[in-house]
Order: C-alpha cells, then sequence, then structure tokens
C-alpha cells in the first residue's frame, strides 16, 4: 500500500538511479562500507528485530509512516525529497540485489517487507524519490511480466488486451452473423437466375445422337424431295456425256414445246421456280425479270443453247428454258 | 428504341448517302413478300418482358441468330416498353411473330405468338444450354460464315395424332420459318436445321438448332481438305505424288457412311459437293438447346381465352387451381399492358 502510495507521489527526479550497470558497481564498493557501519550499529539488536516489529513498531518506524503518510497527501514538497537525495542510491542497490535473487516470482507484498525492513534499518532515512519512481518501475515489470506469462487460450480473436474485450467478441459475432445470410442470399439469387441453365456434356448421349439422327433424317427426306422435283431425269446422270446429250435434246424439246404453248398461266406457275436458279448463276443482278436490266430486250436468246450446254453440265436442267420462255 | 419524331422520310433526306445496290438489298430485307415464291415472309421479333438474368439474355440473343435473318438481332427495347408498343411497330415492318422471352417467380418462360391477334403459346423452360456452352463442349465448333444468312430448315418430330393445341403448334412452328419450295429450293441455302420433337414420354419439346454440312461420300480426307482450302499440300515426306492421294490418312474415319444420311444432290452446292456425286448429310449441334415444357394456349396475344390447359369442372381442385394461376398472370400482363400507352417506336 505504502509503495503503491509512493510510486504515485514520486517526482521524476532524474539525477537518482544510474541505470549504467558498470557504473553502480564501483559506486557500489565506496558505500558498501559505510553500509557496513551503519549495520553494525543496528547490529546490537539485531537478533531480536524481527521481534520487535512484530510486537511493536519503533517510534522511528512511526515516524516514517507519518511522513509517508504526510508525502502521500502533499504534492509539493519537493525540497524534501531533494535533500533526501543524497541517501538515495543506497537502499536502492540494496534492494536491486535482493530482487535478482528473488528473479521474477516476488509479488507485491514481499516487497513491501523488504521495504520496511531497510526502513527500519535506515534509520529514519525515508526511501527518496527515485526509489517510489523505480518501484513504480517494478510495479510495472511484474505487471507486465505477468500478463507475459500468462497463458492464451485457443481464441480465434486472438490476444485482446482491451477491456472491452467481450465488446468487440460480441460485435465480431454479429457482422459473422449479418454477413452469413447476405452471402446466402446472393448465393440463392444467383441460382434463381441460372435456374434451367444447364451446361452440356462434352460428349453426345444417347438422346442427342437420336435427335441428330432424327434431324438428320428430316434433311435426307427434304433433301431426296428436292433433287425429286429439281432433277428431270433420275435414271440419267448429266455428267456423263451420253445422257448429257439425251437431256439437252429433251430440254431441247421441251424449250420448243414450250414457245408454242400459248397457255399464259402454265408459263407464270415455271416462271418463279426458275428465278431461283438464275439467282444462283449472278447474285448482283435481281432476282424478278422485269427488274434486270435485259429484261425484254432478247439478249440472252442470243446464245441460248450455248447457256443450254454449260447448264447441262451443271445439272441445272431448266435454266435456260425458263429465261427464254419467260422472255418471250 | 425511340425515334425521332421528324420521321424517316426527312432523316433519309439528311443522313449519309446509301448506295444503290445497298439500298435496294435493304429494301429485299424489308420486303414482306419472297420474290420467287411469292409467299408472303414470316417475320419475328424476339424480345423479352420484365428484367432477365444475364443468361437468359444471352438466350435471347441465341434466339434471334436463330430466327435469322428474318428477325431483328439488335432490337433495344426499354422497361417501359410494352406489348401494345411492339404490336404497333410490327404491323408497318411486317413481323408477324413473337417470341416473348420472360422469368415470372425465377422459371424462364417462352412464349410464341402471332403478332396482332394471337394464338400465343406459352413454353416453360426447363433446361437450356446457351449456343457458346454448346461451342464450349465441343472440340471443334463449326461455325461457317453466311451460315446465319438464311433462314432454318423446320422439322418437326413426335407431334403427329396429339390432337387440338399441338395442331395449331405445328402450323405455327411450320409458318414461323418462310416455306420450302422443293422445286425451287437452294441447297447451298440449306445451312441450319431447327429441330421440334415432342417427347412424349415427358410432355416436353426438345429444340435444338444445328447446322448442315455435306460431305462428298467415298472422297477421302486428304483430297476434302485439298479441296477445301485451296493450298499446295505438304509432300515432303512423300517420294510420288500419287501417294499423296492413294496413301490412306488418318486411319479411323470416325464417322462411317451410312446410307440412311446420304443424299443424291440436283444441283451443285459448293466445289466438293457436286450434282453427281453422293453426299452425306452431317449435323453438328450450334445452339441454343431447350427444353420446354407446353404450359398454357391462349386464343389472343398474351390474352383471350385460354384454350390449353382445358378449362376444368370443379372436382380436380389441384388442376383448378394452376389454370387460375396462370389466368392470374395473363391478366397481369394486360394490366401492365394498360399501364403506359404511349406510343414509342421501335427501330430494328
Amino acid at each position: 500500500m505504502a509503495a503503491a502510495s509512493q510510486a504515485v507521489s514520486a517526482p521524476p527526479s532524474a539525477a537518482a538511479p544510474a541505470p549504467n550497470p558498470g557504473k553502480r558497481k564501483t559506486r557500489a564498493k565506496g558505500k558498501g562500507n559505510k553500509n557496513k557501519a551503519k549495520k553494525k550499529l543496528a547490529r546490537s539488536g539485531q537478533d531480536d528485530s524481527i521481534h520487535r516489529r512484530r510486537n511493536k513498531p519503533s517510534a522511528k518506524f512511526l515516524k516514517l509512516l507519518r511522513k509517508r503518510a504526510r508525502d502521500y497527501n502533499s504534492d509539493d514538497d519537493e525540497e524534501d525529497d531533494d535533500r533526501q537525495q543524497e541517501h538515495q542510491p543506497n537502499p536502492r542497490r540494496r534492494r536491486r540485489d535482493e530482487e535478482e535473487e528473488e528473479e521474477e516470482e516476488e509479488d507485491e507484498a514481499l516487497s513491501h517487507s523488504d521495504q520496511e525492513e531497510e526502513d527500519e534499518e535506515e534509520e529514519g532515512v525515508s526511501t527518496s524519490a527515485t526509489t517510489r519512481f523505480e518501484q513504480g518501475c517494478r510495479a510495472f515489470r511484474v505487471a507486465f511480466l505477468k500478463i507475459m506469462a500468462k497463458k492464451l487460450p485457443d481464441d480465434p480473436l486472438g490476444p485482446i488486451l482491451s477491456a472491452h474485450k467481450k465488446l468487440v467478441a460480441t460485435k465480431l459475432a454479429e457482422e459473422l452473423e449479418e454477413h452469413k445470410p447476405k452471402g446466402e442470399a446472393r448465393k440463392e439469387k444467383r441460382m434463381a437466375a441460372e435456374k434451367g441453365h444447364v451446361i452440356p456434356e462434352d460428349h453426345l448421349d444417347s438422346k442427342e445422337k437420336e435427335l441428330i439422327k432424327v434431324a438428320t433424317k428430316g434433311v435426307v427426306r427434304l433433301f431426296n424431295a428436292v433433287s425429286k422435283a429439281q432433277k428431270p431425269r433420275k435414271d440419267l446422270n448429266p455428267s456423263r456425256t451420253k445422257d448429257a446429250k439425251v437431256l439437252a435434246k429433251e430440254r431441247k424439246n421441251t424449250f420448243l414445246a414450250e414457245l408454242e404453248m400459248p397457255s399464259h398461266q402454265d408459263k407464270k406457275s415455271q416462271a418463279p421456280s426458275n428465278f431461283s436458279k438464275r439467282t444462283g448463276k449472278d447474285e448482283d443482278e435481281p432476282a424478278w425479270a422485269p427488274l434486270r436490266d435485259t429484261y425484254m430486250l432478247g439478249s440472252k436468246l442470243k446464245d441460248w443453247d450455248k447457256m443450254k450446254d454449260s447448264a447441262a453440265a451443271s445439272g441445272q436442267a431448266e435454266v435456260p428454258l425458263g429465261d427464254s420462255s419467260d422472255e418471250e | 428504341m425511340r425515334q425521332p419524331r421528324s420521321g424517316p422520310g426527312k432523316r433519309r433526306g439528311r443522313g449519309p448517302r446509301i448506295p444503290a445496290t445497298t439500298l435496294r438489298k435493304q429494301q429485299a430485307a424489308l420486303a414482306n413478300v419472297d420474290q420467287i415464291t411469292g409467299a408472303k415472309i414470316p417475320k419475328s421479333f424476339v424480345f423479352s418482358r420484365g428484367k432477365l438474368p444475364s443468361t437468359l439474355r444471352h438466350l435471347q440473343q441465341d434466339l434471334r441468330k436463330v430466327m435469322l435473318p428474318y428477325t431483328a438481332l439488335n432490337l433495344k427495347e426499354k422497361k417501359r416498353n410494352n406489348l401494345k408498343d411492339f404490336v404497333n411497330v410490327a404491323g408497318p415492318l411486317g413481323v408477324t411473330h413473337f417470341l416473348i422471352l420472360s422469368n415470372p417467380k425465377s422459371l424462364p418462360h417462352l412464349r410464341f405468338s402471332n403478332s396482332p391477334q394471337g394464338p400465343t403459346f406459352t413454353f416453360q423452360i426447363e433446361e437450356y444450354a446457351l449456343a457458346a456452352d454448346i461451342a464450349n463442349s465441343q472440340k471443334r465448333p463449326r461455325c461457317p460464315p453466311g451460315i446465319f444468312k438464311n433462314s432454318p430448315l423446320v422439322v418437326l418430330s413426335g407431334f403427329s395424332g396429339l390432337g387440338n393445341p399441338f395442331e395449331s403448334l405445328v402450323e405455327y412452328f411450320q409458318h414461323m420459318v418462310p416455306a420450302v419450295d422443293p422445286s425451287t429450293v437452294k441447297l447451298a441455302e440449306c445451312q441450319r436445321i431447327l429441330l421440334l420433337k415432342y417427347d412424349k414420354e415427358k410432355e416436353v419439346v426438345d429444340f435444338r438448332h444445328y447446322s448442315i454440312k455435306l460431305q462428298p461420300v467415298g472422297v477421302s480426307r486428304r483430297i476434302r481438305k485439298l479441296m477445301q482450302n485451296n493450298q499446295v499440300p505438304d509432300l515432303r515426306d512423300l517420294k510420288d505424288v500419287s501417294d499423296y492421294v492413294t496413301k490412306a490418312g488418318y486411319g479411323s474415319e470416325s464417322e462411317v457412311d451410312d446410307e440412311a444420311a446420304t443424299v443424291s444432290l440436283p444441283s451443285d452446292v459448293d466445289k466438293l459437293n457436286r450434282a453427281s456425286r453422293k453426299s452425306a448429310v452431317r449435323l453438328q449441334e450450334i445452339g441454343p438447346r431447350m427444353t420446354m415444357r407446353l404450359v398454357k394456349v391462349e386464343a389472343g396475344l398474351c390474352s383471350g381465352d385460354v384454350l390449353y390447359p382445358w378449362p376444368v369442372a370443379k372436382e380436380s381442385v389441384g388442376e383448378k387451381g394452376k389454370v387460375t394461376e396462370e389466368e392470374i398472370e395473363g391478366q397481369e400482363e394486360t394490366e401492365d399492358e394498360l399501364e403506359d400507352g404511349s406510343e414509342d417506336e421501335m427501330e430494328e
């Protein structure tokens, strides 16, 4: 109690303790003699000193206590402290030695008793400001070591020295709880947005294969229908010259027959069917015959037989026929 | 989506001069009638109602690609555009078909409808995969240039003998793309196929999109590649030129040519597939892929009488609840339409 009070009231007098250990040693030698002499004086009643202390405190000790109390109450008695500084290094040194022996496990109560002993021995020489300062340092050291020696529990938050440890923990927990539903909601939203979206596998399964088969069948059927509709003679191969000749002859006959045919409607029905093939030949011209530059001019008619040959080779049977019939 | 009020005529006068050929092509694309057959060309809008997650927006873009060329690939819609706006624009542009994606209650739905007055077929998309997913899953994704220049062929399968909602559905799908006239169609233009197959067991429609590839039968891979690449082949290791032809390439011609998939072509399709030769038909998926369940058929455009599922008597409570729920959904949509009737215009 007393030590604590001293620590509080101690003025930070700079001159006091030399922190240099080497220097301290030399000084200790000189003052050690002085100390001894003092001890000799005290030694006369040393045997029953403990007894005495226990039963009735000496007048000096009482005086000291009183002075301490005064020190504690008064803030501005630095002159006294200055005066007392002459005696200061001696007790300080001794205490230091004791401490080294005691190591860290010494507690405050013990140090208290030490202090009392010293005070007793020093006969009225009260503890100086530096000592009090030192004691404050010591208290801090003890407290610090205590903290450092503490075994930390496996806390996910880590070591928190704050007094608001609990508050911090609750806050963090709240945040976590808040964060969790947010993430879940986002996940749910994404799931909802992706609903029905199936990323296909890299191989075709049986269902897809079957679908492709169905589609292929449909395409083949259509192509066959087209070839049936667009091919005049199936048994004749237009790439063979013999057949090509036959086809050309046939086409010529049909063409001539077409020319003689007076029916207007028949022409009309045939005309559109031929435009498509024409557009295949030259894309840039308009498909509709009246829009073409050569419409009604008969320029195509001039070399109609030439065209027929080329068409025969490629198998487009009705191209020239249709054109000329339309232009007539 | 919003156009200045000045009108298209005024704008054309001020804008940059468009070359005559381009203009002609644009007009041809705008034409509502096929110049060859004289049939009306069906055109489509693919758009969405409500907010869509990103994957569904990708699906929407994929569907637009499927519906090319007679669709608006870059159709922009705003939150405030309602169905009425689309209908108003569809008339002058000759758009007849709407494909509407929506995501009510986080269940993706696709509605096929005819533009002015229905019917509307509502499908719930149970599973889907984007074109990108399909391409990622393939070793060699195939997408030749110009594949989207012509409309796809539509192949329907498994719809026969199912009764009314499906009969009208078949009719709808058949008229979704320009009709193919066998006597006039060019095979080189048939590059894609849209397969819609009805699975009777699961009662779902499988939606698949494939590219068509023709390969000459009986021609070795090397020759095929030589013809395709137009490059001088690497002959370093060969002693004679003939080795290049006679030497077998990779031993495994992985796909065995089966008779069912071969066709004899009426005309030349390209350098390799000549009229005289037989060619094998190969399909490769280009996506998107969807599995859809028919949920509802309405007589009008997203409104009107519910034709399917059949209005049921009071005994079957569960079914009835389902129907009413759908009706409520439909009502919400009609309300949505009525909310703002401002005349917004759309750009294609």
